[in-house]
């Protein structure tokens, strides 16, 4: 059995790279807007801030609600009931449901709910609202009601800070020049390389070895 | 703060379940301590039930543990705990004044469902921004709100999203509260109307339901488009509709389309609609859309330039929601930067909002932009080519493909045509040195740029 020591990956608002997103991010911490709708390509960030923001609302007493519609979409619109309740209510993968009229009305529905029991709503997709492919006149007006962020993905210094950040969490030293090689080689989304920069931990620490460019050569090839 | 065992549940199952899992189903539990229960309560049956079947087993074997209680129970409720428990946010913008949602009832002042007026203090007819595109509405509302169930009953507005049909709708129910405070004025959305009625069925109370909505002085109803199709709502409906108009009783409707036009609604209905007045609200002209950006701006205390305002007020021009989703954008991003608005921090503050395209950039994107721009094929651009008329704009090319998508610079290389990693990474290289040396080609990545980010 392997010691979990510090393991715990939760997104937090703490350790979010911000880099262009530092407005964006601010917003979200100050948690003043009802609703927000943010928007941006794979691994920009829009998953961490969503669940940053739930584990923010925790931890203020507040009650949460983490909606990922992509894994959700078959399941039926009954998860939407009764959000209102909930103090905040963030939805993820917006294009996953867009174009379903159920799931429309009922997300429309839950805009005015939210709405008239003063709660907050955080929405997330991989384009902007008008683009969305949103049938409904009404929800796709609602998702611009609030200030809408497009996210932009960090630069490749950026994308090293946030590996070497995360790396750091997980108890592991990755240097500069490591960092570098996983960026010239593999693809370059935060997802892929938060999983890869895993893959790695769990073999050096099997392996017992450092992270070295052979190391890790041996190991992406 | 959780219950003191409920956080000790939760801090184990953070560790234990993946992010995703842990978010979805776990956090939006509140738990209370009942003696030998540990009360869970979710927010609907679906979470109820998935938590049941998942994690109630995980759950109840470590709470026994940690409580060293083998008695304990689990028990699994829908509910949710009191808002008002919660802690208010940290700090809270200049911008977070009256918004979208405003001066909502508080909890404790929702109780029982269908007992509460509902009304938004914060829409009035002094914030309501007239314009030609809602005059006669507005016109037709102040009447309607100064001579309630006699000046027209029913009122009905329709127009598209976002132009302000609800705003006016409370405004007369305020207004008529105002004028005569012990007035039972009762706001809702049709949904509302048909889970009341489908919850009065289930609970054998239609009785109360009707007794309810027909003691009502004035019954606001938005959105009955949301009745189509929907036989028995409509149904009963129609019977409340005939009691409030008898009574002279105010009814307001809002309607995203003239009434004969929705489909999936009875004729009785609809003809009925029309026994009172029905006005129709258009989206705002040029002129009323900065008063509204103003006036709004105005409401949350923000300096609002007036050539900004046109600026905004130009380039949207669908609806008001949409307008005050750009202002609210503004007025973060000037909060946050501590800057003042000008038009090109409002230019920069919605550069994506107001992207043609708010799609993402691809590399077959990238490769028909830079062929255009060049005014060659793409198919020169993935070709084993070297002339430099080619090979330039194949080097500006992939080097954009790296700067604007986390594609791996191996797949960069695989979509120029089967190339090998080092050639990108030499092609960016390349134009990064270019761009200092050649004002051109500097130039003409600037253009590139600013064509595919907008």
């Amino acid at each position: 059995m392997t010691l979990r020591v510090g393991l715990r990956d939760s997104a937090t608002f703490a350790n979010f790279l911000a880099g262009d997103n530092a407005a964006a991010l601010h917003l979200l911490q100050q948690g003043g807007e009802p609703f927000v709708y943010l928007w941006g390509g794979q691994g920009s960030g829009r998953t961490h801030l969503l669940q940053a923001a739930c584990h923010a609302e925790s931890a203020r007493g507040g009650s949460p609600a983490y909606l990922p519609l992509a894994a959700l979409a078959r399941a039926g619109t009954a998860v939407l009931d009764g959000l209102e309740q909930m103090s905040l209510v963030c939805l993820d993968d917006l294009q996953a449901v867009a174009g379903q009229g159920a799931w429309e009305e009922g997300l429309f529905h839950l805009y005015n709910r939210v709405r008239d029991a003063g709660g907050r709503l955080l929405a997330a997709a991989d384009a902007g609202p008008a683009v969305l492919g949103v049938q409904l006149a009404d929800l796709r007006s609602r998702l611009s009601w609030g200030p809408v962020f497009q996210l932009q993905s960090l630069d490749d210094a950026g994308k090293l800070a946030a590996l070497q950040l995360r790396a750091r969490a997980r108890g592991m030293e990755l240097g500069a020049e490591v960092g570098a090689y996983l960026l010239r080689r593999c693809p370059r989304d935060m997802h892929a390389l938060f999983e890869l920069l895993e893959r790695l931990d769990q073999a050096s620490l099997a392996a017992q070895r450092r992270l070295t460019i052979p190391f890790v050569r041996e190991l992406i090839n | 703060m959780a219950e003191p065992l409920w956080q000790q549940c939760l801090d184990h199952l953070e560790d234990e379940l993946p992010a995703q899992q842990f978010n979805t189903w776990i956090r939006p539990l509140h738990a209370e301590r009942d003696g030998d229960a540990l009360r869970l309560l979710a927010p609907n049956r679906f979470v109820l039930d998935w938590v049941k079947d998942r994690y109630g087993e995980q759950i109840i074997t470590f709470a026994r543990q940690q409580s060293g209680n083998g008695a304990l129970r689990l028990v699994l409720e829908i509910g949710s705990r009191k808002r008002a428990e919660a802690e208010p946010a940290p700090s809270r913008p200049a911008v977070a004044a009256p918004g979208p949602r405003g001066d909502e009832p508080t909890p404790a002042a929702r109780g029982a469902a269908g007992r509460r007026s509902n009304l938004n203090s914060n829409f009035t007819f002094d914030n309501f921004v007239e314009g030609k595109s809602n005059q006669l509405a507005r016109a037709a509302s102040r009447q309607v709100a100064g001579n309630p169930g006699v000046a027209y009953n029913p009122l009905f507005l329709y127009g598209g999203v976002g132009l302000g049909k609800t705003h006016l709708m409370h405004a007369i129910g305020n207004m008529i509260l105002a004028q005569r405070p012990g007035a039972n004025v009762v706001y809702l959305h049709s949904e509302r109307f048909v889970a009341d009625m489908v919850k009065a069925l289930q609970h054998n109370a239609i009785n109360e339901f009707k007794r309810h909505y027909r003691s009502v002085d004035a019954l606001l109803i938005d959105d009955i488009q949301f009745f189509a199709g929907k036989e028995r709502s409509q149904e009963e409906f129609f019977h409340t509709f005939n009691a409030l108009l008898e009574g002279q009783q105010q009814v307001i409707l809002t309607c995203d389309r003239y009434p004969k036009e929705v489909d999936g609604l009875e004729e009785r209905l609809k003809s009925r609609f029309g026994w009172g007045l029905t006005v129709a609200i258009e989206p705002p002209e040029l002129e009323t859309r900065v008063a509204i950006l103003m006036s709004k701006a105005q409401q949350t205390g923000a300096a609002l330039p007036p050539e900004v305002a046109f600026f905004i007020a130009k380039r949207i021009r669908s609806n008001i929601r949409e307008l005050e989703g750009a202002l609210r954008r503004v007025i973060a991003n000037a909060h946050f930067t501590a800057r003042p608005i000008t038009l090109d921090f409002a230019k920069e503050a919605l550069s994506d909002l107001l992207a043609l395209q708010e799609k993402l950039v691809t590399i077959e994107n990238i490769q028909k932009t830079v062929a255009e721009y060049y005014k060659i094929r793409v198919a020169d651009l993935l070709s084993k080519r070297r002339s430099r008329s080619v090979a330039r704009p194949r080097q500006l090319a992939m080097a954009l493909a790296k700067e604007l998508t986390s594609h791996s610079l191996p797949e960069i290389g695989d979509a120029f045509g089967g190339r090998d990693h080092t050639t990108v990474i030499h092609a960016c290289r390349k134009i990064q040195e270019l761009k200092e040396t050649e004002p051109r080609i500097a130039e003409d990545h600037a253009n590139l740029l600013r064509t595919l980010s907008t």
